[in-house]
């Protein structure tokens, strides 16, 4: 990427050069915009390498970049947040998105995640009812999978959107527990459901789907409330809310308790368990590591060649 | 089975003769002048072939080039060539599909049909009773696909709204089909009609007809054509291991796109690539290019056919430029817009027509 001062400079010298006037608007205007790209490491893996500070810029692409994608490419994928690009466009197309936002704001909270609310969505749309089946061997999980997927997405804009959040008044473990709890409650709406939709993506030929999707949603929640460990407690963080997140979500389905405020508690429970253990984990590997290098600086001092 | 049995005697003389069937042996050609240049050795020495391609260029317009197996042939040759391809296997079409896939190919027919569903409506519908369905199998030959779609519409999903239409340029293969229909309850044999046509231009078909003499021609020709299938009449249209054999895939996809309603589907079973899984796919390999035309020359006395058959298998585009020529066309896919089934080895591509 060139730097804002070479972009400058070649400003500087079009006009030296007397290029036609109305060039330079354009040119002129990207050093006002490169700085702020400029100066973030765009090119860093890490997923966790947002500021707390830049509520999510990631939400609003930048109108240039959101016309249209080159059509050949292949569905983008990226396997990090990226603070200076809009987020891929996600697995649906979007005649797919609008047969299944339909179905699953129209029909699912009557009749479920199964074939009669997509073949309802389809006659909503004046389509046909065999027009769900081009969603694959099964429209039903990909309904499901739909769901995950905007579910996840929405976190995002949620988080923008809470006060707590942006006080920034919050540890992260405190926003972990927020942020989970926000996508447990988008499950609200289709509860009564929620047991027959685990099932189905329980399914031998789901669990990739599934397993990645959670593992999506346990990262986009690190991310969201900013944790930026680049040490192996990545993975445990990672790894351990997944779990307790599957828990509160099936805890969530039999929970009867007003505004599901039981689910909350289970949830802050095992997020507490967990941090404990972590605290525990911690301290055995320090002293762990402590005591063998003491043993082997002891046997150094004795005159072993260690 | 009768109805095949004149077809398959006239089947390609040479191809058969080149491997030890001394029945055919009076048959050989007696001139070889001005035929077209390939490099399969027997293809390029039938005489019916030689015909058969005579008569289809002066129906074709411009001839461009396409493949045919590993040859580069044009596709008026092509299309000539392929019919006396499945003219010549039709009559043991089935039995070889079970030898050459263990028997594995019904599975693959039986996700194809259940995944598409077809008569599925809820019960609950506001709107009462759906509007009938109408499914189109092209190069649907034998019935394998139209059968198990109209069980699974009239059986499974109780709808007795569905009709198919079997659509196939050979009419050999059609005869099939027509004979093996007969043992259908008669409810479905009601809901079932057999068409002449190129899937390139479904504006021309003709409803089958007998194959009476051994010198028809078993290949559909255009100009004979008494009716068409007319746009945005079809539910689903399904090709199960046919678009292979098709000398401009394009064109068939445009059509599909055509005569199928806005919301209706387009599905494709057809061969695609292992090559995800190295191993599983050079045993895959192995047994494709030695084992095939070896059970082929064995069981239904034809080598050439089923070498043809993995030659073509081979040179069929990869999932995603399929699925590509598919987005081409018009359509929309749902995700990466393919299924693979048994690692790839075969693939099902489905697609929808846009309400624009």
């Amino acid at each position: 990427m060139a730097s804002p001062a070479a972009v400058h400079c070649s400003g500087a010298a079009r006009r030296i050069l007397l290029l036609p006037t109305t060039v330079r608007p354009a040119t002129r205007s990207l050093p006002g915009r490169l700085p702020a790209v400029a100066s973030r490491s765009i090119t860093s893996p890490s997923s966790t390498s947002r500021p707390q500070s830049r509520p999510t810029p990631k939400l609003q692409p930048p109108s240039s970049s959101s016309s249209s994608p080159p059509p050949r490419q292949p569905l983008q994928t990226r396997t990090y947040h990226s603070t200076t690009h809009p987020p891929p466009p996600g697995p649906f197309t979007p005649a797919e998105t609008t047969l299944l936002t339909t179905a699953l704001a129209a029909h699912v909270p009557t009749h479920g995640f199964t074939l009669p609310s997509l073949t309802l969505a389809a006659r909503d749309l004046s389509l046909l009812d065999i027009s769900p089946s081009f969603l694959g061997p099964s429209p039903t999980a990909r309904l499901i999978h739909f769901h995950l997927y905007t579910a996840r997405a929405a976190l995002a804009r949620l988080a923008t959107q809470h006060g707590d959040l942006l006080s920034g008044g919050l540890s992260v473990s405190e926003k972990v527990e927020l942020l989970t709890w926000l996508r447990l409650k988008q499950n609200e709406p289709v509860i009564q459901h929620w047991q027959q939709a685990l099932a189905v993506m329980a399914q031998p030929s789901q669990v990739p789907t599934a397993v990645r999707e959670l593992a999506l949603l346990a990262d986009e929640v690190y991310f969201l409330a900013g944790d930026k460990s680049v040490d192996p407690s990545w993975y445990t963080k990672r790894g351990a809310l997944s779990g307790i997140y599957a828990a509160a979500e099936l805890f969530m389905t039999t929970d009867k308790s007003e505004g599901f405020q039981e689910t909350r508690r289970f949830l802050r429970r095992r997020l507490q368990e967990a941090e404990e253990l972590g605290g525990v984990v911690k301290s055995v590997g320090e002293w762990v590591g402590f005591t063998a290098s003491a043993g082997v600086n002891v046997l150094r001092s004795k005159g072993v060649r260690i | 089975m009768a109805a095949a049995r004149p077809a398959l005697k006239r089947a390609i003389p040479s191809l058969r003769s080149t491997f030890l069937l001394p029945r055919q042996q009076q048959q050989q050609p007696q001139c070889h002048h001005h035929h077209v240049t390939i490099s399969r050795r027997s293809l390029s020495t039938s005489p019916s072939l030689r015909n058969d391609t005579q008569s289809t260029t002066t129906t074709t317009t411009p001839d461009r080039e396409t493949h045919f197996g590993f040859s580069t042939v044009t596709e008026s040759q092509k299309r000539a060539m392929v019919a006396s391809v499945f003219t010549s296997v039709a009559d043991s079409y089935d039995k070889m599909n079970d030898l050459m896939s263990f028997g594995w190919h019904r599975i693959w027919k039986d996700h194809f049909v259940s995944t598409l569903n077809p008569g599925f409506a809820p019960l609950s519908a506001p709107s009462g009773p759906s509007s009938p369905q109408h499914i189109l199998d092209i190069a649907g030959g034998t019935g394998d696909i139209a059968f198990r779609m109209l069980h699974h519409a009239h059986a499974v999903n109780a709808n007795p709204n569905v009709k198919v239409t079997i659509s196939d340029i050979n009419r050999a293969m059609l005869s099939v089909g027509k004979s093996r229909s007969t043992s259908l309850p008669a409810s479905q044999q009601a809901a079932l009609s057999f068409v002449e046509a190129n899937a390139e231009d479904l504006s021309k078909t003709r409803a089958l007809t007998p194959i009476l003499s051994q010198q028809e021609q078993t290949f559909f020709d255009p100009s004979t054509a008494t009716g068409g299938i007319p746009d945005n009449s079809v539910d689903l249209y399904t090709v199960a291991f046919g678009i292979r054999n098709f000398s401009d895939i394009p064109a068939a996809l445009r059509e599909a796109y055509r005569v199928l309603k806005p919301g209706g589907v387009f599905a494709c079973l057809e061969f695609s690539k292992a090559d995800k899984h190295p191993l599983f796919n050079s045993v895959y390999k192995e047994w494709s290019f030695r084992a095939i035309p070896l059970i082929g020359q064995l069981v239904a006395g034809d080598r050439d056919s089923y070498q043809y058959l993995v030659e073509s298998i081979e040179r069929f585009p990869r999932q995603e430029e399929f699925r590509d020529m598919i987005k081409d066309a018009g359509f929309t896919v749902s995700g990466e817009g393919w299924e693979d089934l048994t690692g790839g080895v075969a693939a099902i591509h489905r697609g929808m027509k846009p309400r624009v």
